[in-house]
C-alpha cells in the first residue's frame, strides 16, 4: 500500500542566499531514488513538505518550474523572530551535500488550462513570489510560450536587497516575450529602478481586463490594496487567483488542520480564485 | 443543610440589581444545562439574563477561572464558593484582577456533589473552606460547626508508601492521561499565555501521550502551582479519565504551608509564597 | 447464522477470540470502562453503558509512530514503521459507535487519498457490535435517535451481540462475521426462539428514546454557513467553553491529528497523535498570525466542521449522538442543544 506520509530522500545540491538579511534561501534538491524522480510530476503552484528527521516538516511552495529538468527548488524563509522556527532554522543550518526528505507534489496548481489562451498578469510581493516564479518560468519556456497571451509581471519588495531571484529577474527584464515591472518600497544608493508600492505600480501599468487573468501572491496588506485596483480595472472575481496560506501538517487533507469551510487548503487549494475564497467563511 | 433554593433566589436578585444599577457589566455564575445535574458556567450581561441563573449542589465549577478572560477595569460580579473565593484572593495577590473591579458574591456551601458520581464533595478532594474567605455579598448563611477534617488527611495512604510504590502509583495513573489539558484549562491559576506546553523552541515536553511528555507536563504543572493551588479540585473533576490530580496538588500545598507558613489564597495582603521571601522561611533543601 | 452462549460462559468466548489474534474489549479501570487490548479474559466487562473514550483508538491510536529515526552526524537513519496487518476483533461496540467507523472510513479512505494506517487496521479487524440494554433508559446526554439510530441496530457490525435471558445471542451480519462465528467452537447454534428474541430486541431497541431533533443534513449545513458571522450567537453558546480537548478526544468521529518528531538524545520517531481544533494554537501560523485566536471561533469551527463542512465533503454529519462529549465536558457544553438552537435561527 502506498504510504503518503513517508518522505522521499533528496540531496541538497545547492543553497543560494536570496536576500541581504540572509533569512531566505533557495534549496536545489535532486532525487536519491530515480523511481521517485520519475513519479514526481508537478505543475506551478503546488507545494511539498520538506522533512528533516528530528525536527519535523514544513510545507513550502515549489519554486522551480517542471520545465527545469533534474532538480526541484524550494525557497524557504527562516521564520520566527527572536527564536527561529524549528524546521526552517534546521533547513537554514544545512550545508550542501546534506540529505533531507520531501513529500509531494501536494495541493492543486495554478490552473494552466484556465490560463491558456489568455493574458496573464502576475503580481507578487516580497517572499510570496516563489510559486509565481515557477509559473513564469513554465509559461515562458519555449514549449509553452505559445499557449499564453501577453505576460505582465509586477514584483515588489521592501528594499532592493530583499528582492528574490535577482539574476533571473535581470534576465527576464531583457526578454521581449514578457513585460517585467520590478519595484521597491524604498530604494538605496545603487538602485536605479522603480520606487513605489505594488498596488500603485499595478494601477500605473493598468493591464486590460479583456481576456486576462491575474495571479496575485503577497502579504495580506499588499493583497488588501491590490485587489481594489484590479476590481477597478474590471477583472472579475473568477479571474483573480491567489494562493492561500494556512497552518498545515499532513498536506494530504487528512489531519484537518488546514480546514476552512468545506475545503482543505492543502488539497482543494492552496490555489483559489477570489470567487471561491469569498464562498469560504472568513476563517483564515 | 445548605439552602440551595434560597441561594439561587438571592443570586438572581443580587445579579439583577447589580446589572440594572450598572455596578457591574458582567455576572459570572451558573445557568441551567441540558438537565439539572449539568449546570453550565454562565455570563449574565443584561438584567434579564439574571432570570436564567441557577444554583444547586451540582454547581461545582470554579467561576474564578473566567476572571482572567477580561481586561482589568471590567466590573465583574463573581459567584464563588469556599475554595473558589480563595482563587479570587490568589488572583488578586498575583495582580491578575483588581479587588475594586469585583463584587464578590459569596456562597457558603456544604454538600456539593460530583456531577459524574453523585458523591458528596468533601475535603478528600477539595479544600476545607466551606465559607468563602472573602465576599462583598453573602448569598446564604455562613455554615459553622461542620466537622470538615484536614484537607491533607487523604494523603495518609500515599505518604505511607515508599517512594518506589508512590512512583509506580503515579506512573500508572498518568498512563491514563489523554493530554486533553482539561485540567490546565479548568484551573483558575493556569492563565499563562502561552503556556510552556505551547513552546516549540525549546520543546519542554513532547506533545504525544507516549514517552515522557505526559509526566513532564503534569510534574511541571504541579510545581508551577506550588503555593498557588487553592484546592478547588476542578482539575480532577474535569479530567475525563479520573486521574486523582488533587492528591499531588494537596501534597505540594501541604509542603508549602509547612515551609512558608502560608496557605494559598487566604488573604489579599499576602504575597504569593513562591514570589516572596521572608526572613523566617525554611532553608531546608530538597530531599532532607 | 445465529449463535449463542450462556452469559456465565462468556469468558470461554473471550478465550476463543484471544486465540485468533488481537482482541479489543471494554475493561473497567480507574478511568471508567474503556476499550483495551486484552491479555486476561477476566478483564473484559459487559457491565457498562458506554465507554468513556470511543473505540476509534483501535483503528486510529492516540499516538502512532510513522517513522523511526536515529540522528547521525550527516544523514539520519530512518525507517518507516511497518503497517499493522494483524487479525483483530473488537468486541462490545455500541450501535452508534459502529456507525462512527463508517463515517471515519469516508474520511480516511476517501477524497482520493487512502490513509494506509487506518486502512490496514480496519481491513484486518472484525467488529462485534453490542446492543444497549433495551429495557433501560438511554443516558440523558445521548441523542443518537436524531440520526435514525436505534439502541439495538445490528447494521454495520460484522457480528451483532444481544443479551437475552441469560444468553448472549450473536448474529453474523457480514461474510467476515459469519466466518468468525463459524470458527468459534464454544458457541451453540441459536434456535427459532433465539431468532425471535434477537429480532424482538432489535425492535425494542428502536423504541428506546434518546433526545432527538429533526435535523436535515443539507439544511443544517447551509444554515450554519449562513449564521457563521453571527458573533452574538456563537459567543453566547460558547461562553462556558474552556478550550480543552476533552470533547474532541472522546469523540468517535473527530479525526484531527498533529505530526511531530519526538527525539530522546539521538533516537526518535515521527509520530502522529490526536489534536483538537479547540486548542489555542491549532491554527497558529509561524508568522504569529492565528486565524482563530478566540474560543468562540474555535468552537464554531468544531460545530461547523461536524454539521456543515463534513456534509459538503463526505455527504453526512460527522456525529453519531453518542453523548460522550457532553458527559466528558468539564463545563457541560451540549453540542446537541447548540445545533438545535442554530437550526432555529
Amino acid at each position: 500500500m502506498e504510504n503518503p506520509y513517508i518522505p522521499m530522500p533528496m540531496n541538497v545540491v545547492q543553497i543560494t542566499t536570496e536576500v541581504d538579511t540572509n533569512d531566505i534561501k533557495t534549496f536545489r534538491l535532486t532525487f536519491v531514488n530515480p523511481e521517485d524522480e520519475k513519479k514526481f510530476k508537478y505543475l506551478p503552484g503546488q507545494f511539498g513538505e520538506l522533512s528533516i528527521f528530528g525536527k519535523g516538516e514544513s510545507p513550502i511552495g515549489i519554486a522551480s518550474s517542471p520545465t527545469d529538468p533534474g532538480y526541484v527548488e524550494f525557497t524557504v524563509q527562516r521564520t520566527g523572530t527572536l527564536v527561529g522556527g524549528l524546521v526552517t532554522t534546521a533547513l537554514h543550518d544545512l550545508e550542501e551535500g546534506a540529505q533531507i526528505g520531501l513529500r509531494g507534489p501536494l495541493g492543486n496548481s495554478w490552473p494552466i488550462d484556465f490560463l491558456a489562451g489568455k493574458n496573464v498578469v502576475v503580481v507578487g510581493g516580497g517572499f510570496a513570489f516563489t510559486t509565481l516564479r515557477s509559473l513564469i518560468n513554465y509559461m515562458i519556456h519555449p514549449e509553452n510560450r505559445k499557449r499564453f497571451g501577453d505576460i505582465t509581471v509586477v514584483y515588489g519588495a521592501r528594499t532592493p536587497g530583499l528582492l528574490l531571484y535577482k539574476d533571473e529577474m535581470a534576465a527576464w527584464q531583457k526578454r521581449k516575450d514578457l513585460v517585467m515591472h520590478v519595484t521597491v518600497d524604498r530604494g538605496d544608493a545603487n538602485w536605479k529602478g522603480r520606487e513605489g508600492f505594488v498596488p500603485t505600480v499595478c494601477k500605473e501599468v493598468a493591464p486590460s481586463a479583456k481576456n486576462a487573468v491575474t495571479v496575485i501572491c503577497g502579504p495580506p496588506i499588499m493583497i488588501k490594496f491590490t485587489l481594489p485596483v484590479f476590481f477597478d480595472l474590471g477583472f472579475s472575481r473568477e479571474n483573480i487567483l491567489t494562493s492561500l496560506e494556512m497552518r498545515m501538517k499532513c498536506g494530504i487533507g487528512k489531519c484537518g488542520r488546514c480546514n476552512v469551510g468545506n475545503k482543505y487548503v492543502c488539497k482543494d487549494g492552496p490555489v483559489f480564485s477570489l470567487a471561491q475564497l469569498e464562498q469560504l467563511p472568513r476563517d483564515y | 443543610m445548605t439552602a440551595f433554593k434560597k441561594i439561587e433566589d438571592n443570586l438572581r436578585k443580587e445579579a439583577k440589581s447589580l446589572l440594572e444599577s450598572g455596578k457591574v457589566t458582567l455576572v459570572l455564575a451558573y445557568a441551567g444545562g441540558f438537565d439539572e445535574k449539568h449546570p453550565v458556567p454562565y455570563v449574565a450581561k443584561a438584567a434579564a439574563d439574571a432570570d436564567r441563573l441557577v444554583f444547586n449542589e451540582y454547581c461545582t465549577h470554579n467561576m474564578a477561572r473566567y476572571l482572567t478572560r477580561y481586561p482589568k477595569g471590567t466590573r465583574i460580579a463573581v459567584a464563588v464558593k469556599g475554595a473558589d473565593s480563595r482563587a479570587v484572593v490568589q488572583l488578586i495577590q498575583e495582580g491578575k484582577v483588581r479587588r475594586d473591579d469585583l463584587v464578590i458574591l459569596g456562597i457558603p456551601a456544604a454538600g456539593m456533589k460530583n456531577q459524574k458520581t453523585g458523591e458528596i464533595i468533601d475535603t478528600r478532594t477539595t479544600g476545607s473552606a466551606i465559607n468563602p474567605v472573602i465576599h462583598d455579598i453573602l448569598l446564604g448563611d455562613e455554615i459553622h460547626g461542620v466537622k470538615a477534617g484536614s484537607p491533607y488527611d487523604v494523603l495518609a495512604e500515599l505518604e505511607g508508601m515508599d517512594k518506589d510504590a508512590r512512583w509506580a502509583f503515579w506512573k500508572k495513573e498518568f498512563e491514563k492521561c489523554i493530554r486533553c489539558y482539561a485540567c490546565r484549562k479548568a484551573c483558575p491559576m493556569c492563565y499563562c499565555d502561552p503556556c510552556f506546553m505551547d513552546a516549540s523552541r525549546p520543546r519542554w515536553a513532547d506533545k504525544s501521550p507516549t514517552g515522557d511528555g505526559t509526566l513532564m507536563y503534569h510534574l511541571t504543572r504541579f510545581y508551577h502551582l506550588a503555593g498557588r493551588c487553592i484546592d478547588c479540585g476542578e482539575c480532577s473533576r474535569a479530567c475525563p479519565v479520573d486521574i486523582p490530580l488533587y492528591l499531588f496538588h494537596k501534597e505540594v500545598a501541604k509542603e508549602c504551608e509547612v515551609m512558608f507558613g502560608q496557605a494559598a489564597g487566604m488573604n489579599i495582603e499576602d504575597k504569593p509564597a513562591m514570589a516572596n521571601y521572608k526572613g523566617e522561611d525554611s532553608d531546608q533543601m530538597l530531599g532532607s | 447464522m445465529l449463535k449463542k452462549i450462556a452469559i456465565d460462559q462468556f469468558s470461554e468466548l473471550v478465550k476463543a477470540l484471544l486465540e485468533q489474534g488481537l482482541l479489543y474489549a471494554p475493561v473497567k479501570g480507574t478511568d471508567g470502562v474503556n476499550f483495551r487490548a486484552i491479555q486476561n479474559p477476566a478483564d473484559v466487562t459487559l457491565d457498562y453503558y458506554n465507554t468513556v473514550l470511543s473505540p476509534k483508538a483501535v483503528f486510529f491510536p492516540q499516538s502512532e509512530d510513522l517513522i523511526r529515526y536515529r540522528i547521525k552526524k550527516d544523514t539520519p537513519e530512518a525507517q518507516p514503521v511497518p503497517l499493522e496487518n494483524r487479525p483483530a476483533v473488537i468486541l462490545g461496540v455500541r450501535p452508534c459507535d459502529v456507525r462512527s467507523f463508517e463515517i471515519m472510513d469516508r474520511h480516511f479512505l476517501g477524497a482520493g487519498v487512502i490513509d494506509p494506517y487506518w486502512k490496514s487496521k480496519r481491513d484486518s479487524t472484525t467488529v462485534i457490535g453490542f446492543a444497549f440494554d433495551v429495557n433501560a433508559a438511554a443516558d440523558p446526554a445521548d441523542f443518537y435517535n436524531t440520526f435514525g439510530y436505534g439502541a439495538a441496530d445490528p447494521e454495520g457490525s460484522d457480528v451483532f451481540m444481544i443479551r437475552a435471558d441469560g444468553n448472549l445471542l450473536l448474529r453474523g451480519m457480514t461474510d467476515r462475521g459469519e466466518k468468525l462465528l463459524a470458527s468459534l467452537g464454544c458457541l451453540q447454534a441459536g434456535d427459532a426462539r433465539d431468532e425471535k428474541a434477537f429480532d424482538e430486541t432489535v425492535k425494542k431497541g428502536k423504541a428506546v428514546r434518546t433526545r432527538s431533533a429533526e435535523i436535515n443534513d443539507k439544511e443544517i449545513a447551509k444554515k450554519l454557513v449562513d449564521i457563521f458571522d453571527n458573533g452574538e450567537f456563537w459567543q453566547k453558546v460558547t461562553m462556558a467553553c474552556i478550550a480543552c480537548g476533552a470533547c474532541t478526544f472522546v469523540c468517535p468521529t473527530c479525526y484531527c491529528f498533529d505530526i511531530s518528531d519526538e527525539t530522546l538524545f539521538k533516537e526518535g520517531a515521527r509520530k502522529r497523535f490526536w489534536d483538537a481544533c479547540t486548542f489555542t494554537d491549532f491554527t497558529l501560523e509561524a508568522s504569529g498570525h492565528n486565524p482563530r485566536p478566540r474560543i468562540f471561533q474555535r468552537y464554531r469551527q468544531k460545530v461547523c466542521h461536524k454539521y456543515s463542512y463534513h456534509v459538503d465533503k463526505y455527504g453526512c454529519i460527522s456525529c453519531v449522538g453518542c453523548g460522550r462529549c457532553i458527559r466528558s465536558c468539564p463545563v457541560n457544553i451540549d453540542i446537541f442543544g447548540i445545533v438545535v438552537e442554530a437550526g432555529k435561527l
